[in-house]
């Protein structure tokens, strides 16, 4: 460590916020790099963080903030973990991972203002755009939550209704407390939409369009007790979270964007942090010893008396613990599974679809596009279109070759906004099954006979080891806020013990 | 008025304790339709950030239950009041052990004990009201047998709405202690707020009327401000009132305009000059209603002592 360890409040917080934003994002991540790429570990911290997503930095700047030393080992030559800017060959950056920001989300929001990270509004300006395969239906344009399909529209109406109501009901910091967790857990979401609706084959088929971008699966995939927590989840400490605000653009999920893409935010952090960011330093095993623990990266060998681990349940499986993790933690961690999602990107000379009156949000129940975003950006006046291929999608075209996929998704597009959109000038796209560090995306999701029975383990220290990361946050646990609120917790833990 | 937090499920909280770690603390009591879920303790930051929870071990689920995080002890471990064993538990938060550290006795030819409100007395002590018992219990600093420490006819109450809140008033040398409805027929339905010396000797000296409250209003818990004012909650009319130190009504809160209302308020405890208010609501028993309020009260709350040798067990 070259730099005090150290740092204080007013250093973090005056330390370069406004001149962060005035760097693009490859010379923030060039400097960050230059940073923390090279050199030798500190033999000893007070903390050791394992994962330089927006969890680990948030909860590591925490610590350093507190006066402790601290140190963070990621295994990529990157910061972010699931949070990724993407520089187009024509103009602009984009994100290929976590993106959208909305209304609740108010840790990440308060972040990103200090960080001097502006945000701006998703473009919503005219009718949303439904395709179904129903000849008698066919393409059909909106606006609101719930497509105007008259073979699905109650019954959608009516199923999301009392998927709120127990919503309400479901206390987001133990859902396994919950007098039916153990019912609910043992069905899918689709095995409940069979029981509850008329139209189930068309619920669920409709239903596939949230599921596949916003978990990377499928409902016969989701534990049913998973997807009323995930939707209680859609709120914060004032808000009841419900799923309009989970699955909505204009007043949910995805109504805003970080201005110069979301990954900005923890380059932000990292470039704070300095020399205590430690990249290409995968970690291989962790052990208590002697009252302290060991954390053994590919770098070296660092000692603390205190871990937080970030890495997603595949990951955390993937490390040495001695003495190992406890029975009840490795269940909960086998069970959840990553999602299987990639996002793919059409860029145009300019935004058609809008002067045709469209916003750009299209969903369909079939083809490679089940979901479209207008996912335009301010550094370029270019039009672009995003489609999440995920779940049954992603097993259906991601393993297509790139040219066939390429050529599917522009397909799917073209039904929702016209031939235009046969003839981008880029085309890009980001498959985060092949992420050697996540394995998937944009979250872990839990199938059946795993929350009810292991979920309470989630958040539960492991003697010296906390846990963050943004599965083990109350509210939006899968979004970049449930990552900030998970490192700020982990960070009180920690601060407590030291 | 504003909503500080929701109160997840099962709900009901009963009282709000400010730590001196900075954080707040609530935890859920009973449902009066029966409750389906074990308790919850729950930790925010100051603005309302949820943070961590636990769930006490050892209720018995075969009775109703509820717990309030009532203090806290010199070691920073919570101070739990569970009803369903009549406990007194402390939980310490940096590393989620749960101890036992008393049971409350049941006394003969009364109702069943219920610990409701604890606080820190004069020889740093552990004082605990008894809503179930007309007696003000004593638990030793350094952990212990409960003792009935002060008992008196004028704390019973008929159909179990006994004894509230309970402060230590440094200041004033005396124990501040409301009760929700006398035992007293002439005096049916009201409720009020006694004041009780303590003698150099340490013994309770003689009760004192401060305040007497409308029939039904039901006072429960309350807080006090560096003036000696007092912010009582009145569970039953779903307000506050704030009592100058003599008694005299300065004040009335009645939440108009929140976006949750008064619904069975249960405690005023200061952060600053905000007092955060349990909305318990124990008989409409609406989910939507179980938050902690978040009221102003235009003057700071008086320091709470946690004395050094509190340290229970």
């Amino acid at each position: 460590m070259t730099e005090p360890l150290s740092l204080g409040r007013r250093g973090l917080l005056a330390g370069g916020a406004a001149a962060l934003g005035l760097l693009a994002t490859d010379a923030l991540a060039a400097r960050v790099n230059a940073a923390t790429l090279q050199g030798p570990l500190p033999p000893r911290v007070d903390v050791v963080v394992v994962g330089g997503g927006i969890a680990g930095l948030v909860a590591a700047r925490q610590v350093a903030a507190s006066g402790r030393s601290v140190l963070v080992v990621e295994a990529r030559d990157r910061v972010g973990g699931r949070v990724l800017n993407h520089e187009l060959a024509t103009g602009g950056t984009i994100e290929a991972g976590g993106a959208f920001i909305g209304p609740t989300q108010t840790h990440i929001k308060a972040l990103a203002d200090e960080l001097g990270i502006a945000t701006f509004k998703e473009y919503v300006d005219g009718n949303n755009v439904y395709v179904s395969s129903n000849p008698l239906i066919g393409r059909q344009e909106y606006q609101g939550t719930v497509p105007p399909d008259p073979t699905i529209l109650l019954d959608a109406a009516v199923a999301l209704q009392q998927l709120n109501s127990f919503a309400a009901e479901m206390p987001v910091d133990a859902p396994w407390e919950h007098p039916r967790a153990a019912e609910w857990d043992r069905i899918t979401l689709a095995d409940w939409i069979r029981a509850n609706t008329v139209n189930s084959a068309g619920i669920e088929n409709l239903i596939r369009a949230w599921t596949q971008p916003g978990f990377g699966a499928d409902p016969d995939q989701l534990s049913l007790l998973y997807v009323i927590h995930y939707i209680a989840c859609s709120g914060d400490e004032t808000h009841v979270g419900t799923f309009e605000r989970n699955s909505d653009v204009v007043g949910g999920a995805q109504e805003s964007r970080f201005v110069g893409g979301s990954q900005r935010v923890p380059l932000a952090l990292a470039d704070q942090l300095g020399s205590r960011v430690a990249l290409d330093a995968p970690v291989s095993r962790i052990e208590h010893l002697d009252g302290r623990v060991r954390v053994h990266t590919a770098r070296g060998r660092v000692s603390a008396q205190r871990v937080i681990v970030t890495a997603t349940p595949e990951q955390v499986l993937g490390i040495d613990f001695a003495p190992g993790i406890p029975a009840g933690r490795r269940t909960l961690l086998s069970g959840m599974q990553m999602g299987r999602l990639m996002k793919c990107d059409a860029v145009y000379e300019t935004p058609f679809w809008r002067t045709d009156g469209l916003t750009g949000f299209g969903i369909a129940d079939s083809g490679a596009v089940r979901v479209a975003f207008d996912n335009g950006v301010q550094d370029t006046d270019h039009g672009i279109l995003l489609a999440f291929v995920g779940g049954a999608t992603w097993r259906q075209y991601g393993t297509l070759s790139l040219v066939e996929r390429r050529a599917a998704v522009l397909q799917g597009f073209a039904r929702m906004f016209g031939d235009q959109a046969l003839r981008p000038i880029e085309y890009t796209e980001h498959d985060w099954t092949h992420e050697r560090w996540t394995r998937g995306g944009p979250v872990a999701i839990c199938p059946p006979n795993v929350m009810a029975s292991y979920g309470q383990h989630v958040r539960e220290p492991f003697g010296r080891v906390h846990w963050a990361g943004t599965e083990t946050s109350t509210y939006w646990t899968g979004y970049m806020d449930g990552a900030v609120r998970s490192g700020e917790r982990a960070a009180v833990e920690v601060l407590e013990n030291l | 008025m504003n909503v500080f937090a929701i109160v997840q499920r099962p709900g009901f909280p009963a009282y709000v304790h400010v730590h001196p770690n900075g954080r707040v603390y609530t935890a859920t009591y009973t449902n009066p339709k029966g409750d389906a879920m074990r308790s919850r303790v729950f930790e925010y930051t100051a603005d309302g950030t949820l943070l961590r929870s636990w769930t006490p071990p050892d209720q018995d689920l075969t009775k109703p239950r509820g717990v309030q995080v009532a203090t806290s002890d010199a070691r920073g471990r919570l101070v739990l009041l569970e009803k369903s064993r009549a406990q007194v538990l402390t939980l310490d938060v940096r590393t989620g052990e749960f101890l036992v550290q008393a049971t409350i006795p049941d006394l003969p030819g009364g109702g069943a004990p219920i610990p409701n409100y604890a606080t820190w007395g004069p020889d740093a002590a552990l004082y605990v009201s008894d809503y179930g018992q007309p007696v003000i219990w004593r638990i030793p600093a350094a952990g212990g047998t409960p003792q009935a420490w002060f008992r008196s006819p004028r704390l019973d109450s008929p159909a179990g709405f006994g004894t509230t809140g309970l402060v230590w008033d440094a200041p004033r040398g005396s124990f501040l202690i409301s009760q929700q409805s006398t035992g007293d027929l002439l005096d049916a339905g009201r409720g009020h707020l006694y004041r009780l010396p303590v003698r150099a000797d340490g013994s309770p000296g003689a009760l004192e009327t401060v305040w007497s409250s409308a029939p039904l209003d039901l006072p429960d818990g309350f807080g006090v401000a560096q003036s000696g004012n007092v912010v009582l909650a009145l569970l039953g009319t779903n307000q506050l009132v704030k009592l100058s130190p003599s008694g005299q009504v300065l004040e009335r809160y009645d939440g108009r305009g929140s976006a949750v209302p008064f619904d069975g308020p249960s405690n005023a405890t200061y952060l600053g000059s905000r007092v955060l208010v349990a909305n318990q609501s124990p008989v409409l028993g609406d989910a939507s209603h179980h938050v902690v309020l978040d009221v102003e009260t235009g003057e700071p709350g008086a320091p709470v002592v946690v004395p050094a040798a509190s340290v229970l067990r």
